[in-house]
């Protein structure tokens, strides 16, 4: 053992760690391909959890007083199907999924930079799903705060799991910090120190860009939620008055847990923090999804991506702008109203790069052989999909428009599509798409496309509705509408029939989790690449790849990544790591 | 016995030359001037200087020696210029930041005693 | 500036430096937003409150021989961080040049200045809490946040000291057992003293606003 140290540590070269046992193999496995298929069971399985919490919500909402709900149950629902959604599914899943798989391949490395680490980075993950769920366990239940945890709501009497809930939240925020920080530290070295010989950071495929820019924005925001979330617990286990200010309830002077009196905290200082952090996490969704949809667009249409630079520019640009939009969820919070100008203004601002991405996937599909498959059809669902929300998007930006339209149903049908559907459409796409690299046999393509047009569908049947309950002045995180005489009857159906629609893509989300499993074990065998890909990942010597990737030599790379129907070339795709003279010029690849 | 492959990554030879080691002296004289500014600023604090001079002065300072430690002790003076600004640009954020949250405390304060 | 376009346009790695210090200057930046979040919400707050916030020169003053000597023991503090920077540099050089004794040495010197660092926090947070009564939740001096703030600020502070004595005992104990002299690579020396620095770098910052401002 101590002959293996040594040599160990003589090579930088990704010291790949062959293990015997079943538990080194598949429990603590420092193969990024299994921390990957890791993340992706843990985190599929809190989404189930997710899934089932938001009908819960729907049955009161379309139902109300029929299911016995109670409120509390009602709030404790929402906050941890917003918790699990955009934290323990979407973030682990894009990044820690789709991040850890496709990074060392792509990228032509044998495995991450530091494989001991991404190993502990899926621990303390499942760490922190099993205190989330802890928190079922506590006295008091969840917190029933909403996802944003807002003080001083959170911590008073009245809002459930005002007492330990939200301890059990904040820890185990606290631990997935932990684990995004290891991964992501783990990913951005890794993309910029141990790529191929050739592979220039603009030969990367879009997708690892993206992935690496959002771990980028993960590792500069997530410190803010940490802070937050580290103030808020010693405001409510040390008595300390950070967030919560001078409140009186019932008459009587709010006291912390020591007795005392709260005095003089600020409660906006949270929304600031937490927004801080909380814009830049929905960037952390978006630009996975963009890289995925940028790689299965390009690939199923068999062009390059329409202006590959500008694209790349475009994601930078948004990585830095999405820094300095975050007070936008706080024009009503009672801000400096000179800040909402400010904000506002950057928010538009914003909407520029992200529509130029939108461009260059039209212009990529324009004039393309378009190979409707199924990842196809995701890619092509992701794009109405975004463009709708994300138009909602504009409305909500404007300040003057954002004071009518906050914290209705605008917002809540805006961010659903936004990250809702459209990860969801991207994400489904992504695992079609790379399947066959995964476990060398296609999914189904029928219940694909079932899947694909029950989950489309959802967008225009839940979540547009919701933007005209919004206008209509219904609020969000209300448990019911009893008594209040400007809600219509028809609105009131409106909120039935969007229930009824959410039973069954919820459902329908089910015939994907199927067609995982069913394929794995009798999807149809296929060779080598069978999508007629590019880039380094299906240039491996099999399906799935084995350990250390490569069994030989590292790839070299020669082109970019996007060398489809190169005129005059023998095959509609050149991979990258094929030589430059070897097949025409290269007329069309980049340098 | 356990075989380990071990496969030499390009980039572990990196293609500069290794920095020549510096002379003891210039920790030494990082080390002094440290101390006299740390010095310095405390005795903006022992003379009991207020308002704008007390703040620009103990802001400078702790900028100065912060300066030096990341310069010479984290030897960044002598590194590509891809990691210098890799490391110096993201604070520019913190800097952002600090600019609204200022912004913000003040007009708190600013309601907190119109309106007390 | 055209190394920055050669190093950001060429293949297999952007900075031509080991992995282990890419990632140490990595974990940094995340480290310092941490910090910079702590210590900008600290502004934040203090701007915020109506009570007047405590003088800290006389709040962390020393009696000694009958006068009250302001921030006298935050200053040796200071004293005592800077010089187990300046030996901690001095062991990077040494290391740089292979030298395990000398190295070693002054590491330890590190070492026993981050113990008394923490020791002498610890001592100050006794003597705040028990002597003068300061508490998260209110104090006798001002504002109540001043309590809350001092201990969470400096709690992190000190944790990160602690994780760093822990560490560089790691490393100096593999260094002076030979374990970097046998493998002739004694980079994560260097790696060790990034953080070490960077737990300075934030007291510099801390000293300034919290103490001084």
């Amino acid at each position: 053992m101590q002959n293996i140290q040594l040599k160990e540590s003589l090579y930088e070269g990704q010291k790949i760690h062959h293990p015997k046992t079943w538990l080194t193999k598949y429990i603590f496995s420092q193969d990024h391909k299994t921390v990957a298929t890791q993340y992706f069971f843990l985190s599929l399985l809190t989404g189930v959890v997710g899934v089932i919490l938001s009908i819960v919500m729907r049955l009161q909402l379309g139902f109300p007083g029929v299911f016995d709900i109670s409120p509390d149950t009602y709030y404790q629902s929402i906050t941890m199907h917003g918790m699990i959604m955009v934290i323990y599914l979407l973030t682990a899943i894009l990044l820690g999924g789709f991040g850890n798989y496709l990074i060392p391949l792509m990228l032509g490395a044998r495995d991450m930079a530091f494989p001991f680490v991404n190993m502990m980075s899926v621990h303390f993950y499942a760490l922190s799903v099993l205190l989330l769920f802890t928190s079922y366990l506590v006295p008091g239940g969840p917190t029933g705060a909403g996802w944003t945890l807002y003080p001083p709501q959170v911590l008073l009497p009245g809002t459930p799991g005002y007492d330990w809930g939200i301890v059990m939240m904040i820890l185990s925020i606290a631990v997935f910090i932990i684990a995004f920080t290891m991964g992501g530290l783990n990913y951005v070295t890794t993309v910029l120190q141990s790529r191929a010989r050739g592979m220039s950071l603009m030969r990367m495929p879009l997708v690892i860009w993206c992935i690496f820019l959002a771990t980028v924005i993960g590792l500069l925001a997530f410190p803010a939620l940490l802070v937050a979330g580290i103030m808020l617990l010693l405001d409510r286990l040390i008595g300390s008055s950070f967030f919560m200010p001078d409140i009186f309830q019932f008459g009587q002077h709010v006291t912390n847990v020591f007795g005392t009196e709260y005095e003089g905290g600020s409660p906006l200082l949270f929304q600031h923090l937490f927004w801080f952090f909380g814009h830049p996490e929905v960037y952390i969704v978006a630009l996975p999804m963009f890289g995925i949809v940028s790689e299965l667009i390009s690939c199923h249409a068999r062009k390059n991506i329409f202006g590959y630079k500008m694209m790349v520019w475009a994601l930078i640009v948004i990585t830095a702008i999405s820094f300095i939009v975050w007070a936008h969820h706080m024009f009503v919070a009672g801000m400096n109203p000179v800040l909402g100008f400010f904000f506002a203004t950057t928010t538009l601002i914003i909407a520029i790069p992200t529509a130029i991405k939108v461009y260059n996937w039209v212009l990529t599909l324009w004039k393309g052989d378009i190979h409707m498959t199924v990842p196809m059809h995701y890619a092509v669902g992701f794009i109405f999909t975004f463009i709708i929300g994300g138009l909602g998007g504009l409305f909500l930006g404007n300040v003057s428009v954002d004071v009518e339209l906050s914290d209705t149903y605008f917002v809540v049908g805006h961010f659903h599509v936004v990250m809702g559907i459209s990860p969801i459409l991207a994400m489904c796409g992504g695992v079609h798409h790379w399947f066959p690299l995964i476990t060398g046999r296609t999914m189904n393509n029928f219940l694909g496309k079932i899947h694909f047009w029950g989950t489309f569908s959802g967008a225009y049947l839940i979540y547009i509705p919701m933007h005209y309950l919004g206008l209509g002045g219904i609020l969000r995180r209300y448990y019911d509408f009893q008594g209040l005489a400007y809600v219509s009857d028809s609105l009131k159906d409106m909120n039935i029939f969007i229930t009824l629609a959410s039973i069954v893509v919820g459902l329908i989300q089910f015939i994907f989790l199927f067609n995982i499993i069913w394929s794995y074990f009798k999807g149809k065998k296929v060779g080598k690449n069978p999508w007629k890909a590019t880039t380094l990942e299906w240039q491996t010597t099999t399906m799935p790849p084995g350990h250390g990737n490569w069994p030989n030599n590292l790839p070299v790379v020669h082109r970019w990544p996007y060398d489809y129907s190169v005129p005059g070339a023998s095959e509609d795709y050149i991979p990258q790591n094929v030589p430059i003279n070897l097949d025409t010029s290269g007329e069309n690849s980049n340098e | 016995m356990i075989e380990e492959k071990f496969f030499k990554h390009p980039s572990f030879f990196p293609k500069t030359k290794p920095d020549k080691s510096h002379p003891i002296k210039l920790y030494l004289f990082a080390w002094l001037a440290l101390f006299i500014l740390s010095a310095m600023s405390y005795y903006v604090d022992y003379i009991n200087l207020e308002g704008l001079i007390r703040w620009f002065l103990i802001t400078i300072l702790a900028l100065m020696k912060a300066g030096l430690i990341v310069s010479v002790f984290m030897h960044l003076a002598w590194e590509r210029v891809a990691l210098i600004f890799t490391i110096l640009l993201p604070p520019i954020f913190l800097i952002l930041m600090l600019a609204i949250f200022a912004n913000e405390g003040n007009a708190i304060n600013v309601i907190r005693t119109t309106f007390n | 500036m055209n190394d920055l376009v050669k190093d950001w346009s060429s293949d297999v790695s952007t900075f031509k430096i080991r992995w282990s210090k890419a990632m140490m200057w990595i974990f940094l930046i995340s480290d310092t937003f941490i910090f910079g979040t702590f210590l900008i919400s600290y502004m934040a707050i203090r701007l915020t409150v109506v009570d007047s916030w405590p003088d800290t020169s006389q709040v962390f003053a020393l009696h000694i021989g009958g006068t009250e000597v302001p921030l006298l023991l935050i200053a040796i503090m200071t004293f005592i961080l800077i010089s187990s920077s300046g030996t901690m540099a001095i062991a990077v050089n040494a290391a740089n040049k292979k030298d395990k004794k000398k190295s070693g040495l002054f590491m330890l010197l590190t070492i026993i200045g981050g113990i008394a660092f923490v020791s002498m926090q610890a001592f100050e947070w006794t003597k705040l809490i028990i002597d003068e009564g300061i508490r998260p939740w209110g104090n006798d001096f001002g504002s109540q946040q001043f309590g809350s703030f001092f201990f969470m600020i400096t709690g992190f502070h000190g944790l990160h000291v602690l994780i760093g004595v822990i560490y560089l005992s790691i490393v100096s104990k593999r260094l002076l057992a030979g374990r970097y002299e046998r493998i002739d690579d004694y980079q994560i020396v260097e790696v060790a003293g990034l953080y070490w620095h960077f737990v300075d770098l934030v007291w510099v910052f801390i000293f300034a606003f919290f103490y001084l401002w």
